[in-house]
């Protein structure tokens, strides 16, 4: 998986590319801790290059999310599309997260 | 109608993803399934396998895990065979999909399993022998898969 981030504010834009499976998904809440530690809680995930998510994955984002929550913070996400989006629906992650069609549109509302 | 099948024997020693993904899609690419029909499948396996190798073994020995996959009368049929811990996937407990993220109890359990339930049309259970067997079953007519399968 990798990771590019920028801020916008008090918003943190990460762009996430690759693979969330059983191997990788940790990696998410790995960064989560460096976005924390380095005083960011206000997340955007841009999923766009994200080609491959698992229940791992899944699992993953809510252990980030949670952290973020705690520190006051947030977790949204924008840019799914096919499979990602899939997933998100069929989870219940779709109705759970707030999700924006575009980075436009995540860093208006 | 023709069948078409490929076997292939992995271990919890390897890598599920990287392990299942080529197979899948090397089937998906000779019978044409679509790309979504293909992304079940791989997603599923993975779930499931994924599953056998984190939690079916009271030991620390190499374990065979073997997977069979079938294409006719445009119905795809995966068979799991594996010797772990018995389990029934069809017994398992929901995840909490309607509790609030921060009301939840269990980190979320059962997700895996719950997508597979979704993306497949069956499912059948059978422990036999000391080994579990796990048959899915998925058709492709509904979503166009077979729509670009050459003639035969």
């Amino acid at each position: 998986m990798e990771f590019s981030s920028s801020k916008h504010g008090d918003k943190l834009v990460v762009t996430v590319a690759g693979r969330m499976d059983a191997i990788t998904a940790q990696e998410f809440d790995t960064q989560c801790r460096q976005w924390l530690a380095a005083g960011d809680t206000n997340v955007i995930a841009d999923l766009s290059g994200l080609e491959y998510i698992s229940s791992a994955g899944l699992r993953s984002i809510l252990s980030a999310a949670k952290q973020l929550k705690g520190a006051q913070g947030s977790l949204a996400f924008c840019n799914l599309s096919g499979m990602v989006e899939e997933v998100f629906v069929v989870s219940g992650f779709a109705a759970m997260f707030t999700m924006h069609p575009t980075l436009e549109d995540a860093l208006a509302g | 109608m023709t069948t078409h099948v490929t076997s292939f024997r992995m271990t919890n020693r390897m890598n599920c993803f990287k392990r299942v993904q080529p197979e899948v899609e090397r089937f998906a690419m000779a019978h044409g399934l679509s790309p979504k029909c293909t992304f079940h499948l791989t997603l599923c396996l993975d779930e499931l396998i994924t599953n056998i190798i984190d939690y079916g073994y009271a030991d620390f020995d190499e374990h065979p895990i073997d997977v069979t996959i079938t294409l006719e009368n445009g119905c795809v049929s995966v068979r799991i065979e594996d010797d772990a811990e018995p389990f029934n996937l069809l017994e398992a407990p929901p995840p909490e999909l309607e509790v609030p993220l921060e009301e939840r109890t269990k980190p979320i359990g059962g997700m895996g399993i719950h997508l597979v339930k979704t993306m497949m049309d069956g499912i059948e259970y059978t422990r036999k022998n000391g080994r579990n067997i796990l048959l899915l079953r998925k058709c492709v007519c509904d979503d166009g898969a077979l729509a670009g399968a050459p003639h035969e």
